[in-house]
């Protein structure tokens, strides 16, 4: 979803491939998997028609991710899935070690690395999910909802925590608090041309930004009227353009690079938004997940929203490629 | 992999060793146990109920196999059942049918381990039917590659990991506690999945080891048991059981194993039998599993009166928290005619939480008395559960429509504690202002034969042969229900003290309502804290401050001094891995550790 905006493929006559974790919820029953729509789904066609692919059943799936040659990686309940085929067949890479993985992030320059946030710390695999170790020294508090891997220099990683933001500089060796102390991060994202300015999304205290690769951060609200910010998303032809999902506050854009936001809900039919896409090669076009609500879609760059697919489903991640 | 090896082998020879000098034999309740499990097998097998339990009883009596045979058929094509339920189930029905089903069949359930996601859940209970079905499908198909598991490991890798978990939970589980302990309904989830280790794991180590949680199982539920009923505060338990004792899924295991209550629940509608229907007590009915002697004598023994203290331990805490698992400190006072029981307050686990209760023994429903605050908030779900607090909260609402129900009937709160000695204990609330609910709630039920208001302030309670007093701190009201009359106090700071007494203990109710008057609750309240002070009416000073210290006869309890398992039936030291059982003179020690189990006789000295 987010880290679309690093993608620096054309943005003309490209077809994307978009992805969707979706769990529906409504529907599912514990211990009786009578819901077809769980999983993750493939579209070819910006959204007009979704395809099923994979696992079937309930896994909790939080983010799915793509990387090259066909590999996807996922972040579940049941630990980091990986599919090296499209996401026809799939392998859980981790054992019982690693649970509740919020995200699966791959270093930019090497595909075989990959790090997990977790609700027990930052677990990082350099043989393509093969083996995984813990990478914790530093933590105050081990749960962490996302990471970032810097794109300009790979050993520094940033990492969002319930008690703030760390940062590593040796590739996730070490870590140490670096900002918004005793805060509730759920969600980083570095922006898509500055490769110095990164985004954190908090759980209730809304959006913030730093102009120095992440060592100082700067609160930017106006015009937010609920502040838990679940996801954010920047247009790469634009890069002053901003997307926020948050709970129950839908979505809010920025035209001027986070300072003044601006909500954007006509048509939406959930308010919390916990995923959003920009499509690569028409970034008019902005998909919305919501959290019980469904996909909802955008062709005006959020003036206006509908329905598209997942009726009361949860769509935890968008990514595309 | 050489060296995991060499430990097996040595333990395996531990173990010979042990069981070479066992003085006394392991025994089963006898003949009545057989003809339990047989009437049960009979029951069931008569059944057209949906599930794995169901098709098991009807191959073992050899009622109705062809529909058996359906069924499985269905089970096995059906995507609609699976995860950690099917994959302890369907592999222990594979293992004890296999030698009568045909072949076909045997594919299929294989296949299912091939294609079929097996989601492993998020709680204690999730996992260790998970693992125990991974651990089983694995060493049943060996030496397969990982294109031919659902998960995309091989055998080898399957087992290995299902291996490891196992043991890390039964290590934890001897040495700080159960997390989901004490649970009338999910103790059928760690018992059934450890049933059928102990029946089908070829690993000497491991089959052993499982057979020694069943023992830990049945002894923990044993301490706590009374007439079919499970006892005291619970981790987890749904609403409908909480106030109907006899109407959660343990009650059945204790008919079977125990052999109370007499009556067949699964006949009386008053109990409203949940279990109908999932039945894992067939699983129990035809295990080679016997209850050992000690372990049924602690069930049923109930001559004389004990305090049993016990630790357990809070559910893996993800955040906001710096211990992973605080210790949980439970109080059991039992007797012959009830039992008093309770946990030491605080949010102990989220939603479903059972921190205090008398439950007493009576031919009627809703044997039981108790108090809570029904708290809920986002924060307490994201203590223990990944997503966001908003989110959280928002789902709850939608699954668990009861979490943020005033009027509900199981919660954790971090604005209750107890202090209980014996059959007196002290319930303090000091709800914040900003909290969800502003008050609390006291179940009574319409069943007691009687309820009146004292003028000195109790309140007096009889349910045949036991008497209860009950002493508000503050005002209240009464509120009529269907079952129970609900008690209802609405001041933020407050609390109530209850005393629990028997014909054997007192005489006529007369003479107890008379010892109980004797003495009356002192408060004392500041801005921030409550203090309580009482004398008991076998005179003991008990005094309590919220947040604050419990104080009996002038000493300060001490929490830490606690054990896992301290009482006349069972010893356990926190840590060391060794529980011993006790009863009449017979003692049967499970070592953790060294992998054994020992039992031997006391001398009369």
């Amino acid at each position: 979803m987010l880290l679309v905006c690093a993608r620096s493929e054309s943005l003309l006559a490209r077809q994307d491939t978009l992805y969707m974790s979706v769990l529906n919820s409504r529907k599912h029953r514990l211990g009786a998997l009578d819901n077809p729509t769980v999983g993750l789904f493939v579209s070819t066609d910006a959204g007009a028609t979704w395809k099923h692919r994979g696992w079937t059943g309930y896994i909790r799936t939080f983010y799915t991710e793509t990387g090259s040659n066909g590999v996807i990686w996922s972040a579940c309940g049941n630990g980091v899935l990986r599919s090296s085929d499209h996401g026809i067949t799939w392998r859980i890479t981790t054992g019982w070690e690693v649970t509740e993985v919020l995200k699966a992030k791959v270093d930019p320059s090497n595909p075989a690395v990959a790090y997990a946030a977790t609700a027990y710390g930052v677990f990082k695999t350099q043989n393509s999910g093969e083996s995984w170790n813990e990478q914790n020294v530093g933590f105050l508090k081990p749960f962490v909802s996302d990471i970032v891997v810097d794109r300009s220099n790979t050993s520094k990683l940033l990492a969002a925590s319930e008690d703030g933001i760390y940062v590593s500089t040796n590739a996730g060796t070490q870590w140490h608090l670096s900002g918004l102390e005793g805060k509730g991060v759920r969600m980083l994202l570095q922006h898509p041309s500055d490769s110095n300015m990164f985004f954190a999304g908090t759980e209730d205290d809304g959006f913030f930004f730093s102009s120095d690769g992440g060592s100082t951060w700067q609160q930017s609200n106006a015009g937010l009227t609920q502040l838990t910010v679940y996801t954010i998303a920047c247009d790469r032809s634009n890069a002053d353009m901003i997307y926020l999902g948050t709970h129950g506050g839908g979505v809010y854009r920025s035209s001027d690079r986070g300072k003044n936001w601006k909500q954007v809900n006509q048509g939406l039919g959930n308010l919390v938004v916990h995923s959003l896409l920009i499509l690569p090669s028409n970034p008019s076009v902005v998909f919305a997940g919501t959290l019980n609500g469904g996909l909802f879609k955008t062709t005006d760059r959020g003036d206006h929203w509908t329905f598209n697919s997942q009726e009361e489903g949860q769509v935890w991640g968008l990514w595309a490629r | 992999m050489t060296r995991t090896k060499s430990i097996v082998s040595i333990l395996s020879a531990l173990l010979m060793i042990c069981a070479g000098v066992t003085p006394l034999k392991a025994q089963t309740a006898g003949t009545q146990f057989e003809q339990r499990r047989q009437r049960l097998l009979d029951v069931v097998s008569q059944e057209r109920d949906r599930g794995f339990f169901t098709v098991t009883a009807k191959f073992i009596t050899g009622r109705d196999k062809e529909w058996a045979l359906a069924m499985l058929d269905s089970l096995t094509t059906d995507e609609s059942i699976g995860g950690m339920f099917y994959s302890y189930t369907a592999i222990g029905t594979y293992l004890r049918l296999q030698d009568q089903l045909p072949d076909s069949l045997k594919q299929k359930i294989r296949q299912a381990y091939r294609e079929r996601t097996m989601y492993r859940g998020d709680t204690e209970n999730h996992w260790v039917m998970y693992y125990t079905g991974l651990y089983l499908a694995s060493q049943t198909w060996p030496n397969e590659n990982r294109s031919q598991w659902f998960n995309g490991k091989s055998s080898t890798e399957n087992f290995k990991e299902a291996e490891g978990w196992l043991k890390r939970w039964m290590n934890i589980t001897s040495t700080i506690g159960q997390g989901e302990f004490d649970s009338p309904t999910y103790f059928i989830v760690f018992m059934t999945p450890m049933l059928t280790l102990y029946e089908y794991a070829k690993d000497p180590v491991m089959k052993r080891k499982a057979q020694m949680m069943v023992d830990l199982l049945f002894a923990d539920y044993a301490v706590d048991h009374l007439g079919g009923n499970y006892c005291g505060g619970h981790a987890r338990d749904y609403p409908e059981d909480i106030i109907n004792p006899l109407s959660a899924p343990a009650a059945l295991w204790a008919w079977l194993y125990f052999g109370e209550p007499k009556t067949e629940l699964w006949s009386e509608t008053r109990y409203h039998p949940r279990y109908r229907g999932g039945w894992e007590t067939v699983f129990g009915a035809v295990s080679s599993y016997r209850l050992p002697e000690v372990i049924y004598g602690i069930a049923t023994d109930r001559s004389k009166p004990y305090v049993e203290t016990e630790t357990k331990r809070v559910r893996n805490v993800i955040r906001f928290g710096l211990d992973k698992n605080p210790p949980v400190y439970k109080y059991m006072y039992m007797t012959g005619l009830y039992a008093l029981g309770s946990l030491q307050g605080g949010i102990l686990q989220p939603i479903q939480q059972h921190t205090w209760d008398i439950t007493y023994i009576s031919d009627k429903t809703n044997n039981t008395i108790f108090t809570l605050h029904p708290f809920y908030s986002g924060k307490e779900l994201a203590m223990f559960f990944p997503e966001e607090q908003k989110f959280l909260s928002d789902e709850v609402n939608r699954y668990h429509l009861v979490y943020t129900d005033p009027n509900k009937w199981n919660s954790s709160s971090p604005y209750e504690q107890t202090f209980q000695h014996k059959n007196a204990i002290i319930i303090l609330y000091n709800i914040d202002k900003e909290a969800h609910q502003s008050h609390i709630d006291g179940f009574f039920p319409k069943t007691l034969d009687e309820r009146t208001e004292d003028p000195s302030g109790w309140i007096f309670c009889r349910a045949g042969s036991v008497y209860v007093a009950f002493f508000p701190l503050k005002s209240y009201e009464w509120i009529e229900e269907k079952v129970n009359w609900r008690w209802r106090s609405t001041v933020l700071k407050n609390g109530v003290v209850a005393e629990v007494g028997s014909s054997d203990e007192d005489g006529s109710f007369g003479e107890f309502q008379k010892r109980i008057i004797r003495s009356k609750p002192a408060l004392n309240e500041d801005e921030k804290t409550l203090m309580v002070q009482y004398r008991t009416r076998t005179g003991d000073e008990m005094k309590f401050t919220f947040g604050g210290e419990r104080i009996l006869n002038g000493k300060k309890l001490d929490f830490n001094t606690y054990k896992l398992f301290n009482g006349p039936f069972i010893q356990s030291e926190r840590g060391s891995g060794v529980v011993k059982m006790l009863f009449h003179r017979k003692v049967r020690e499970l070592d953790f550790n060294k992998v054994t189990i020992r039992e031997w006789k006391l001398s009369n000295q």
